[in-house]
């Protein structure tokens, strides 16, 4: 699979829907496959909340595999034999795009809690630059997941004619409250850390490391399935000898500590609480006068919309919904909710139904 | 189902709902050649696959559990194609159908056909080319004949605004007389 890594730098100024404006932004991003010659088979895939734009192959520290190689790749779902696949880091995010870790121009200091706010319709707008500069007329596909998902179904909504199909996995054109809520538990734990120093711990040279991986392992519970957990860890007790603190007794604390510590070693606090608002802020009828049909009868593309048994944080209701939206509006919509243990993180792994309905869909 | 005279019964660019719309073929031949606005409703994987190669809009559902998630979506008709006979509520589907579309496409395998009741003399339950299934494979629970069925939307103040009975071979019967013995499936046309 031939595979590129670059940055786009965009130097006319950039406008958020909060109306701030930033002089230039840099977006990371990764490509895989090769563009045809009339770049009539692009794909953009867009990153959950924690995701970056390492989406297939081995990622840059060369240890693991990208949040949706399972998905895109020689033959795969997003066949990257056919197809040119664009993957891009948010704006706002933490790994290479402009972010609160960025500098400013202005102060010469890294951004920290002055980013502006992003959202959605943010991001969709700042790949549409990329799209422009890549001299791409019409993807042949927009996918994501959760946070990805609610991105293809902007793009739908806001670029209808730069867009065929749109593929909206386990994610919703409302965030609900049990949503708000679990962030804003996470957002606290963050806040409540003594080095967060109200965002600036760049420099006041702290990490609030402790917040973060406290909120991580709280958003990660609400990734998994009961049934996941139950299989994969049942009651066991973490063997003496490989437990991450010395308080830990089962397995699942161990893992969640764990994963926890790794996450909070590379993850941006701000940013954590940057991605989290733009999603608790997603509510596409806003952006209509609070009119879902005027959003949607925007559409001109396909759309499939795909939900998971085990998904409690996007339960399948909200993608039955958006789809009933659809037919009301006439839209060419599809809904099927696969079967999936791994709860909300399902949308990652490549079911082989799953993985049929895609390339199908791509194809038809 | 034969679409020759669902042609007559379905009107150019409406909005129609197949419930139970298998691999789509239906609903892509009236898209095709009425220019519908088309969504099937499936719950089986493979064809719901199929539809999407068929280029038909679906929606993974189980008919069992009842159609009011498809109320006032604004279909200006809906098609039950031999598929009400599978049902567990086949009554309170029909209650709501008119809730889904303003006019229906039912179409009922008839049990009152006189080969399935030579079948039934020999003392089996009927299997032919129509009902391949033995009774323990069967998808058809709610068994009925033409009689039965043209009684119960009577019941349900259901009109029955057009009907046709089909022979074995899909083809229209001349007259509609003594029907409940000469037809292999009774299709019909109802409004409110």
């Amino acid at each position: 699979m031939k595979k590129n890594s670059a940055v786009f730098k965009s130097d006319v100024n950039f406008k958020f829907a909060s109306n701030k404006m930033l002089p230039s932004i840099e977006l990371v991003y990764e490509t895989y496959g090769e563009i045809n010659a009339d770049k009539t088979n692009a794909v953009l895939v867009c990153h959950a909340f924690s995701g970056s734009h390492e989406a297939a192959g081995l990622t840059s520290d060369g240890n693991k595999t990208g949040w949706w190689d399972e998905i895109i790749g020689p033959g795969k779902a997003i066949d990257t034999e056919k197809y040119f696949v664009v993957s891009v880091n948010n704006l706002g995010s933490c790994y290479g795009s402009s972010g609160p870790k960025s500098i400013s121009m202005e102060t010469n200091e890294p951004y920290g809690s002055k980013f502006p706010d992003v959202c959605v319709l943010d991001w969709v707008n700042s790949q549409k630059l990329l799209m422009d500069e890549l001299e791409i007329g019409c993807w042949e596909m927009v996918a994501g997941g959760s946070l990805g998902g609610m991105q293809a179904l902007q793009w739908a909504v806001s670029y209808p004619e730069k867009i065929k199909r749109a593929a909206i996995i386990a994610a919703t054109a409302q965030t609900s409250p049990q949503n708000i809520a679990l962030n804003e538990v996470a957002r606290q734990i963050i806040r409540k850390d003594s080095s967060f120093n109200n965002g600036e711990y760049i420099t006041h040279n702290t990490t609030p490391k402790e917040g973060l991986k406290t909120a991580r392992m709280l958003g990660h519970i609400t990734y998994l399935s009961e049934t996941n957990i139950q299989r994969r860890f049942g009651r066991k007790k973490q063997a003496p000898g490989t437990k991450v603190a010395e308080e830990v007794n089962f397995e699942i604390e161990n893992y969640l500590q764990y994963k926890g510590d790794q996450f909070s070693e590379f993850f941006d606090a701000n940013s954590y609480i940057l991605m989290t608002k733009a999603m608790d802020e997603y509510n596409l009828a806003d952006q209509f006068e609070g009119s879902m049909s005027k959003a949607l009868e925007r559409i001109k593309s396909k759309l499939l919309i795909i939900s998971f048994t085990s998904d409690w944080l996007f339960p399948s209701w909200h993608s039955r919904r958006l789809q009933k939206d659809c037919i009301l509006s006439d839209v060419e919509s599809s809904f099927i909710e696969l079967e999936g243990s791994y709860g909300h993180d399902s949308f990652l792994f490549a079911s082989p139904e799953y993985s049929k309905i895609l390339k199908t869909f791509l194809s038809s | 189902m034969d679409s020759a005279y669902l042609n007559n019964w379905i009107k150019d660019e409406s909005k129609v709902i197949d419930l139970g719309c298998g691999d789509g073929s239906l609903l892509r031949d009236l898209m095709n050649t009425k220019s519908v606005n088309g969504f099937g409703v499936e719950n089986d994987l493979e064809k719901i696959k199929k539809c999407i190669e068929n280029n038909v809009p679906v929606i993974q559902h189980d008919l069992d559990d009842g159609l009011k998630d498809f109320k006032h979506l604004g279909f200006d008709a809906a098609i039950m194609a031999s598929s009400i006979q599978c049902l567990r509520n086949p009554k309170s589907a029909l209650i709501d159908l008119l809730d889904v579309a303003t006019t229906c496409v039912v179409s009922i395998p008839n049990f009152g056909y006189w080969k399935i009741r030579l079948l039934m003399m020999a003392g089996r339950m009927p299997v032919s080319s129509r009902l391949p299934s033995k009774w323990y494979e069967t998808k058809n629970i709610h068994l009925c004949t033409i009689k039965d069925f043209e009684e119960l939307c009577a019941e349900l103040n259901l009109k029955i605004l057009e009907k046709i009975y089909l022979d074995d071979h899909g083809r229209s019967l001349k007259k509609l007389k003594r029907g409940n013995l000469l037809a292999a499936e009774g299709v019909y046309l109802i409004g409110a």
